[in-house]
């Protein structure tokens, strides 16, 4: 009796333990699977936030009243801004709160630096009339007599008693005097510039109504010297034709090569890159809300080919050059449309003086990005982002027009100096911390068709890294979610066939000594490294295919009917040949058919190809038929995939196949049924579950593969279903740009993205799966 | 309950009611199957010993004898299902028509259509009851809507389960229970009609009742078909057969009309065996 109690509580707590150790497993496998899940989301999750602006720090500024600011701006750390009025003066403050109890109120002279600009000969208590900012950091201002400056404000660190002070100073890269901008020296109503290391373009527009371009050629190079005094440089003048009376705006594009010019609600484009001579290129005439719109501001996206156009009543259009049938052409891309989320309420009571408080004043745009930022007459600020076509912010944060509106160099943070609210006599400078870091990135953008600059039309694309600057990161999840697919097909048109034939070969009609020997034989191929596939289909299949294309086609026909053929005359051959040969070794016999066949389809291929193909079936199909051949192609992907896949699904189907109970075999035997009819309507009916299985789980594994794909597919991110193209799958996309892309940047999130996709990928393939396959065993169940 | 069992009594093994026949001196019109010299191997080892029989036609003739006493592998030779099992070689011959089926120009396939079998397991394919039925008139190439409705009726009404399943003839087979999917596989067998109808322990996985609706079916089968059936059941070959076969070690011991080898048996092994000494 003691014996059964101590027996029976060891026995007790052997099932408790049991029960616990399993139950904890279960849990950690399913909580590592949600935490999987969880981290990538937690990753993916700020690309789909929008902007937000705080204001930071208040600064009161000590200007005579009748003072005006002309310009601001801010260091990169944002420590130091500045501000240019027009008697001349350049004064920093500092930004950062020294002492904590200041909060943020600053006030003047606190380790400023305040400076004169116009200290030339040239220069007699002048004047500014404007200041002109290029996508450099140079300012051209020019007075109301005429005389221009340039000028760069610009900061550098020292680091006295180990801390970091950052150090204000104005460069000047041609000297301190006067620029001749216009040789008859009139001044100017309107003045646009662009500069690069050898030229300087000025666009001007002189008060008696002349518009002139004056290009200085360096030659050395402007960015030798920061005070211009060994700079030497030729400069010439041209004088454009121009049809109309006045113009309200110039804008010369960074690269130097066109200007826009508005007058009204027309901007005429005018090419600069022909010193002899500026030829007119286009002529915008945008097509307005209504008749009471008109053009109201006008700014050039960073990238310099692309024009912001604002109109009266808020809206922006985004325009640039379009390849057409006719000719390049400046087309309208897309449009924005400010002040739509505070009208609601007050709609109706005066729509008019709204319409009149939208109309854009201005339109700042970021230096790097294709972000921009709009003003309206009331003081509205938008903040949009082009290609996205993203509305990512919009609030008030003036009480009227600002002065001066600066946006940071790394476009976190925003200056504005405006009436201080309280003291209307008084102006203060403001700054904003602007959290922005993913403007590019919406759903639209990742899945939908986006018009991106120099593009003929919108497209989807993929292409997030390139050797130029002002390159824009194209992230549209299509073509490599489409390449993921297309390698999958491939690989199952070629596994499948193959998979299952073989499946149903060896577990129906095989005896069962060879069975055992060849089942592992090919299960064992599924512990065949991927990267070995890989590099042997890259490096290997792809240029024998290559050389030996019409070789390949012929095999896709001929080893099956040299297969069949083979055993059709084994089987018509007399019982005494047959005898002769055990019946396991029988199916060697195809060995060197096998062999036979490829060696005689390899050797026909050079005739074939001089026969059907006039020498050479590639130049063919990209002559003749117009279909484009990558070397590493879907081909060449679906047979080295295909090849993974094939023991995995040969395996499970096998198992089914092998699996369905004898005495339903024999039940349709014993009615007369012969092998193929059994096997038909019966055994491959009630394996239908394991082969379906099967083969999702051999989808699941070309999904998801990535050593192949990377190595064998040329990684070109492109859509065709076409068999003699590459793609580019998810896999082999995260595998390949994931090592290069910076952490937290919009690129790492959206490969992290692509990470989900496939996880999402997978998820449906075997939900889907499962769920079929429970709907088949319910059918075909209890045998 | 109590009803049945007399009837099936009755019916089954009244001597009265079938015509006593000579088996050793048939007339050949009186013949279904000739079973000459049959020896059959396994690998080395033999499982029949120079099997020599006539089936009469028309009749219920039983193999009884104990486990691995080699009745299911003569019933297995009836329609070659042995063909399928590895190394398992045959001489002598079985006669069907006077040709022997183990002739190598026979098409084992349309023996099978004449020489049909159910199994000790009920196995209904994974298909609707209907399917089922028409399964073996289907691989014949028989697609007439019209003639596989009236072959499934005729089926199922003979095999007694057309009032069962009228009303769901397109509903899964598998939804049956044992003793309904036993007598479908019967009406699967007999719709493409054979000569001869194999029953391979047809009930021994069913319960008592289903077992004895099967045994009633089978008296009516014989009106038909040549019916052999396998049992395990003493008292069942007792009651469903016009003759008995007993077999032992794969050698036929005795055979002769039911009623005389149950009560006056020839041999002393088919004595000791239905009298329970063993088995």
């Amino acid at each position: 009796m003691a014996d059964l109690i101590s027996s029976n509580r060891s026995r007790g707590i052997k099932n408790s333990l049991a029960k616990w150790l399993i139950t904890f497993g279960g849990i950690s496998v399913l909580f590592t699977l949600v935490l999987i899940f969880l981290y990538l989301l937690y990753v993916v999750k700020p690309i789909f936030e929008s902007a937000q602006i705080e204001p930071k720090v208040t600064v009161n500024l000590d200007l005579k009243a009748n003072e005006k600011v002309l310009t601001t701006g801010v260091d990169e750390l944002q420590e130091l801004a500045y501000q240019i009025t027009d008697t001349g003066n350049i004064d920093f403050y500092h930004l950062k709160a020294s002492d904590p109890q200041a909060g943020n109120q600053f006030s003047i002279g606190e380790n400023s630096l305040s400076k004169l600009l116009l200290t030339g000969d040239d220069f007699h208590q002048e004047k500014v009339a404007s200041v002109a900012n290029s996508f450099t950091a140079n300012i051209l201002l020019h007075t109301v007599s005429g005389k221009t400056l340039l000028f760069q404000p610009s900061f550098y660190a020292k680091y006295a008693n180990d801390t970091r002070e950052i150090i204000p100073q104005v460069n000047y890269p041609l000297g301190q005097s006067s620029l001749i901008i216009d040789e008859q020296q009139v001044p100017f109503s309107q003045l646009a510039f662009a500069m690069d290391d050898e030229k300087i373009v000025f666009v001007a527009f002189t008060q008696d109504k002349r518009l002139i371009k004056t290009s200085f050629i360096a030659d050395d190079d402007f960015s030798s010297s920061n005070d211009g005094d060994d700079v030497d440089y030729e400069t010439n003048h041209q004088l454009i034709d121009y049809p109309a009376d006045d113009i309200d705006e110039i804008k010369v594009t960074p690269d130097l090569s066109l200007a826009f010019i508005r007058s009204g609600s027309t901007v005429r484009v005018y090419s600069l890159t022909d010193e002899d001579e500026v030829s007119l290129k286009a002529t915008i005439i945008p097509t307005l809300d209504n008749e009471a719109t008109y053009l109201t501001s006008m700014a050039l996206l960073s990238g310099s080919s692309s024009v912001l156009l604002g109109d009266s009543s808020g809206g922006i259009s985004q325009w640039f050059e379009v390849a057409t049938d006719s000719g390049r052409q400046f087309k309208k891309i897309r449009a924005f449309t400010t002040g739509n989320s505070d009208t609601n309420n007050d709609k109706a009571t005066n729509d008019r003086a709204k319409k009149a408080s939208n109309a854009i004043t201005a339109i700042y745009t970021e230096r790097f990005r294709k972000s921009f930022y709009t003003m309206t007459t009331s003081g509205m600020l938008n903040v949009f982002y082009t290609t996205s076509s993203a509305d990512l912010w919009q609030g008030q944060l003036a009480l009227s027009q600002p002065e001066a509106f600066a946006i940071a160099p790394r476009a976190n943070g925003l200056i504005i100096i405006g009436n201080d609210p309280l003291d209307a006599n008084k102006r203060n400078l403001q700054t904003f911390s602007v959290h922005n870091e993913h403007p590019e990135v919406t759903w639209q953008a990742l899945w939908q068709e986006v018009w991106y600059e120099g593009y003929p039309e919108p497209d989807y694309i993929w292409q997030s890294s390139s050797g130029s600057d002002d390159f824009e990161a194209k992230f549209s999840l299509v073509p490599i979610s489409f390449g993921t697919i297309k390698a999958a097909f491939y690989a199952m048109l070629f596994a499948v066939p193959v998979a299952l034939s073989a499946a149903i070969y060896t577990a129906y009609f095989m005896t069962p000594r060879l069975r055992k020997k060849v089942k592992p034989t090919i299960e064992m191929m599924e512990a065949l490294p991927t990267v070995i596939l890989g590099f042997l289909a890259g490096l290997w299949l792809a240029p024998l295919m290559e050389e030996y294309l019409p070789a390949i086609f012929l095999l896709f026909i001929l080893l099956p009917l040299a297969t069949v053929l083979t055993a059709f005359s084994w089987h018509k051959l007399p019982n005494k040949v047959k005898d002769k040969l055990p019946e396991t070794l029988a199916p060697l016999l195809l060995i060197p058919v096998i062999i036979l066949t490829t060696y005689v389809a390899f050797t026909l291929s050079p005739q074939l190809e001089i026969i059907l193909f006039n020498g050479d079936m590639r130049q063919f199909l990209t002559n003749d038929l117009g279909i484009n051949f990558d070397q590493r192609n879907a081909l060449v992907v679906g047979i080295a995939m295909g090849f993974a896949v094939i023991p995995t699904i040969f395996t499970m189907a096998e198992d089914a196949i092998f699996s369905v109970p004898g005495h339903l075999t024999s039940g349709s035997l014993a009615l007369g049924a012969t092998q193929w009819q059994t096997l038909i309507g019966v055994v491959l009916l009630t394996a239908s579950p394991g082969i379906f299985s099967a083969v999702m789980m051999g989808l699941g594994r070309a999904v998801g593969e990535t050593m192949i794909v990377l190595m064998a597919t040329g990684n070109t991110p492109i859509l065709d279903w076409s068999i003699f193209q590459g793609m580019r799958t998810l896999a082999a996309n995260i595998a390949v740009e994931m090592p290069e892309a910076e952490v937290d940047s919009s690129h790492y999130r959206i490969l992290f993205l692509a990470a989900f996709v496939l996880f999402i990928f997978t998820f449906i393939f075997n939900t889907l799966a499962e769920f079929v396959r429970q709907r088949l065993r319910e059918k075909y169940s209890s045998m | 309950m109590i009803s049945i069992i007399p009837k099936a009594l009755a019916t089954g093994s009244d001597p009265s009611f079938s015509k006593k026949l000579d088996l050793n001196n048939l007339a050949p019109e009186q013949i279904a199957l000739n079973i000459n010299e049959l020896n059959l191997y396994y690998g080395k080892k033999q499982a029949l010993n120079n099997i020599t029989m006539s089936i009469p036609k028309g009749q219920v003739t039983a193999f009884i004898g104990p486990s691995g006493c080699g009745k299911s592998t003569l019933l297995r030779c009836i329609n070659r299902m042995n063909d399928l099992v590895d190394d398992c070689h045959i001489s002598g011959e079985i006669n069907l028509h006077g040709n022997n089926i183990y002739d190598k120009h026979v098409d084992v396939a349309e023996l099978r259509r004449k020489v049909g079998m159910v199994f000790q397991r009920p196995n209904p394919f994974p298909k609707t009851i209907y399917e089922n039925v028409v399964y073996g008139l289907r691989i014949m190439g028989e697609n007439n809507r019209r003639r596989l409705d009236d072959a499934a009726e005729k089926s199922l009404r003979s095999a007694a389960l057309w009032n069962e399943v009228k009303d769901r003839l397109h509903e899964s087979a598998l939804g049956l229970s044992g003793g309904q999917q036993q007598r479908l596989v019967i009406a699967r067998a007999i719709a493409i009609q054979p000569e001869v109808l194999l029953l391979d322990e047809p009930t021994s996985a069913l319960d008592p009742i289903s077992t004895l609706v099967i045994e009633e079916l089978i008296n009516d089968l014989k009106k038909q078909f040549t019916v052999v059936i396998v049992t395990h059941n003493m008292q069942q070959a007792a009651r469903v057969s016009d003759q008995t076969a007993f077999m032992y070690m794969g050698d036929l011991i005795e055979y002769s009309d039911t009623n005389t080898l149950f009560t006056t048996p020839l041999k002393k092994k088919t004595e000791d065996y239905i009298t329970g000494r063993y088995g």
